[in-house]
């Protein structure tokens, strides 16, 4: 490990490679460059995450912290090569004032040649990902809008603000639920006539389901709003022959029942941040199911035409700030995402 | 029609079969405890086995569920893969039933039969059922006629899919084969058995087509232009372990040869399938098998060994006659390496040698294919005194990965060329979260996806390369080599009157 105080990219690129040589062929096989966005208090368990994804898919790691956007400029880096980050070869990049700003221009050198770049916000989603350049540079960008103070209408915006090649961690934490509703129809061609799903108000994935179902079976679910469980507690579909088929969420198991059969547990364990971390690396293609769940969910059409990259639009919070202070004359650039 | 909530596009939704039971037949057996149930238990664990799942153990002992569930707790918690979670394996557990008896005892067959109806009405399940066969091929026609009067093997009387799974050994030669084959494929319809070749469920094998076929920088060489000679190698540090009364009696060839070899040199020499559909696959698998052809001289073309006793990985180890269980006048090998050749244009000329062997340096498993020296060398002869043949190598275990060897200057003033070699290695913990073949297989046969199982035309077809060397080899001793060595002189003197050498995997 290699610790670089009040520093430069150049440095930082140097000091990587010479990791690399010494450490001989460690990572020989990268897969990505996953570049995670993160706040300072969530480092540790971004960097967690991100040691079990990078065990299945061998990545060059980039950690940018942004923090103290008014204070000096100045770099502080981590080179870790096959420590304790696991086979991925990571920099952990702290970055203060304005050079905050301009974190592509220590992260762009780091990026490993021709292999696709995924960008993970381990932290609020950026309202629009064309004025982050982390976000226009990657192929794959992935956001978590369960860290949002409101996390539904996070999900929402991640809809106006969609081009393929997005996807959200709230779609990747239903997988398992999906698989054993889809489980259910594999054996019955009775059509679904109606759905319900209970979950807190505020919960992103209760929203992400019923967009999925409205989407895939053209029928609008009902949201029965409880608090009962903090996440989402049950999925029901109501066939047109009268057969009911619930999935209830108990701890880490999901009570199936349906009916004129005997209930059934099943496993539905919460995973760690880096399982689904890995899942989402293990396509870097869009996501179309994912996209169309989104759109009818925020009730978006056409998200699978949007252009599948974004052109970056330059936002700066000191201007912003500056011209809020002036009775907002100025709302701020950013409403030409696409 | 299909299910509305599936689609091509979403890749999240993982394989799951319909609710189904599966009955194993020998569960008290090594094979079960080793791979079997820990296999199970690992796809409950992973979520992808249906809501109703019943495993069904069939075993000749005098045991209640209990104790089977004991059984079945220790080997599942020693073999499994995925963390351990105690609430998965109570639900698993209590989905496991004991089914007594002995494979003569029509009554415990009935009992069976009963269970399995019993299952459609409590469990959900509408009369499908894969049976595992880990027991020994003697037993086989019992069990299959026992499946064929109860009337367990018929799709259409049971309301769902039947299946059976078939461990190796196929047969003990081309004759017994057929005749297993004729046996199970008139009980079961031939679409519903499953053969399984556990090599062909390892990430890195299935690996091989991606390779070949997914890319355009390997095709084109191909082929015997550029391909010198190809190497395949099965080398295990172990000796024969507990199997003594099965290997004197078979052999290295029989036991390894005839399907794991055979099926890696087939994936290696096919030509490109239409599609990825198993039919296709089967189809140019086979064409490469028919074409396989011996050495004019099989004495000449092939060695044939027995290890004596000597020191592995820093232990001793005792030779093969000295095995317990094992005649000391035994002629059985336990290493046989072979010369053979693909005839058809791609490989004309093209030598396939391929070796097996027990009590081996070390565990491995590889595909080296070695490429032609280029036809021209520019540089003093000095300088390249040291460039062997380019090489790519697929290690299909242990460390999976892919090797291309090529000459490169060495650093310094003067034109110096040397081998180096390029290393691909899937990470270790990528390897240790892949599914285990059994795993994956098992999901297969469940699915009921044919692709990775070889069906009864490659396995007879296989033994028609197999019977000629035996008959061959019938009344010859194998030589003699240490355990710790590769192979007996004979082999490395077999390929240096080519002008080759083995490589050391």
């Amino acid at each position: 490990m290699i610790g670089l105080w009040d520093t430069t990219g150049n440095e930082v690129v140097k000091a990587l490679a010479a990791e690399r040589r010494s450490a001989g062929g460690v990572a020989s096989g990268l897969a990505l460059t996953l570049v995670a966005v993160v706040e300072e208090k969530k480092v540790r368990e971004a960097e967690a995450a991100a040691t079990i994804a990078a065990a299945a898919h061998p990545c060059r790691l980039l950690i940018v912290v942004r923090s103290d956007l008014e204070g000096r400029s100045r770099l502080d880096a981590e080179i870790v090569v096959g420590g304790r980050l696991g086979p991925a070869e990571a920099v952990v990049m702290r970055m203060y004032g304005r050079l905050a700003l301009h974190a592509e221009s220590v992260v762009m050198p780091l990026l490993a040649p021709d292999v696709p770049v995924v960008t993970w916000w381990h932290e609020e989603p950026p309202h629009m990902i064309a004025n982050d350049f982390l976000g226009v540079v990657a192929d794959r960008r992935i956001t978590d809008a369960a860290l949002a103070p409101d996390p539904v209408a996070a999900l929402r915006q991640r809809a106006v603000d969609y081009a393929p090649g997005d996807t959200d961690l709230t779609w990747t934490r239903i997988t398992l639920w999906r698989t054993l509703v889809a489980g259910a129809f594999d054996t019955t061609e009775e059509r679904v006539t109606g759905a319900t799903i209970v979950a807190p108000k505020t919960d992103p994935t209760a929203a992400l389901m019923s967009g999925w179902l409205q989407s895939r079976l053209g029928i609008v679910p009902t949201w029965e709003y409880s608090d009962r469980s903090p996440r989402m507690h049950s999925v029901q579909l109501e066939c047109a022959n009268g057969d009911c088929v619930t999935v209830t969420r108990e701890e880490n198991t999901a009570l199936f029942s349906r009916t004129g059969q005997e209930d059934r547990y099943m496993p539905l364990p919460k995973r760690p941040v880096g399982d689904e971390l890995a899942e989402e690396l293990r396509r870097l293609d869009a996501d179309q199911i994912y996209g169309e769940a989104l759109g009818a969910m925020a009730g978006v059409t056409g998200l699978d035409a949007k252009p599948t990259s974004r052109v970056h639009v330059w936002k700066d919070p000191a201007l912003a700030a500056r011209a809020g202070a002036e009775a907002g004359a100025m709302a701020g650039p950013g409403g030409s995402a696409a | 029609m299909g299910n509305p909530l599936r689609t091509a596009q979403d890749r999240r939704l993982p394989r799951i079969p319909e609710p189904c039971a599966l009955v194993i037949f020998g569960v008290t057996g090594d094979l079960s405890r080793k791979k079997l149930i820990p296999a199970v238990y690992d796809l409950a664990n992973r979520g992808l086995l249906p809501p109703g799942f019943v495993v069904l153990g069939f075993a000749r002992r005098d045991w209640g569920d209990g104790d089977f569930e004991s059984l079945a707790y220790e080997a599942a918690k020693k073999g499994a893969r995925t963390p351990w979670r105690e609430d998965v394996w109570q639900r698993l557990a209590s989905q496991f039933q004991f089914v007594p008896g002995s494979f003569d005892d029509d009554a415990a067959f009935d009992h069976l039969a009963a269970t399995l109806d019993d299952l459609r009405e409590r469990n959900g399940i509408p009369g499908n059922a894969a049976f595992y066969f880990s027991i020994p091929p003697a037993a086989f026609p019992l069990v299959l006629n026992q499946l064929a009067r109860t009337g367990m093997a018929d799709n259409a009387k049971s309301g769902g899919w039947r299946r059976v799974v078939v461990e190796k050994p196929f047969g003990n030669d081309l004759q017994t084969a057929i005749s297993l084959n004729q046996l199970v494929d008139e009980v079961f319809t031939p679409q519903d058995v499953y053969r399984i070749d556990h090599y062909l469920g390892k990430e890195t094998v299935q690996n091989i087509m991606a390779l070949r076929f997914a890319n355009s920088l390997f095709e084109p060489v191909w082929n015997s232009k550029y391909v010198d000679s190809v190497q395949i190698t099965m080398a295990e540090d172990v000796g024969i372990g507990t199997r003594a009364a099965f290997y004197d009696a078979s052999g290295a060839a029989r036991d390894v040869l005839q399907n794991h070899l055979l099926q890696l040199l087939a994936l290696v020499g096919m030509e490109e399938p239409t599609s990825f559909d198993p039919q296709e696959v089967r189809a140019e698998k086979l064409k490469v098998l028919r074409a396989i052809s011996l050495p004019s001289d099989i004495a000449k073309g092939s060695v044939r060994g027995q290890y004596l006793p000597g020191w592995v990985a820093g232990e001793r180890a005792v030779g093969y006659l000295e095995e317990k269980d094992i005649p000391s006048d035994s002629t059985t090998e336990t290493y046989v390496a072979v010369r053979l050749g693909i005839q058809n244009r791609r490989w004309a000329e093209v030598p396939f040698y391929v070796r097996v062997g027990k009590r081996m340096p070390r565990r491995v498993t590889e595909i080296a294919i070695l490429f032609k020296r280029a036809p021209h060398l520019p540089f003093d002869p000095a300088d390249v005194e040291m460039l062997g043949h380019n090489q790519l190598v697929i290690r299909v275990q242990p460390d999976e990965g892919v090797v291309l060897k090529f000459g490169s200057k060495v650093p310094g003033t003067t034109m110096e060329v040397r081998d180096i070699a390029m290393d691909f290695q899937y990470g270790e913990a990528f390897t240790e979260s892949s599914p285990e073949a059994y795993e994956r297989l098992v999901l297969d046969v469940l699915v009921g996806d044919r692709t990775l199982f070889p069906d009864a035309s490659e396995v007879e077809q296989s033994w028609r390369v197999i019977d000629p060397l035996e008959a061959a080899w019938a009344d010859t001793k194998p030589d003699p080599y240490r355990a710790g060595e590769w192979g007996p002189r004979a082999a490395d003197e077999m390929l240096a009157r080519e002008g080759r050498a083995w490589r050391r995997a």
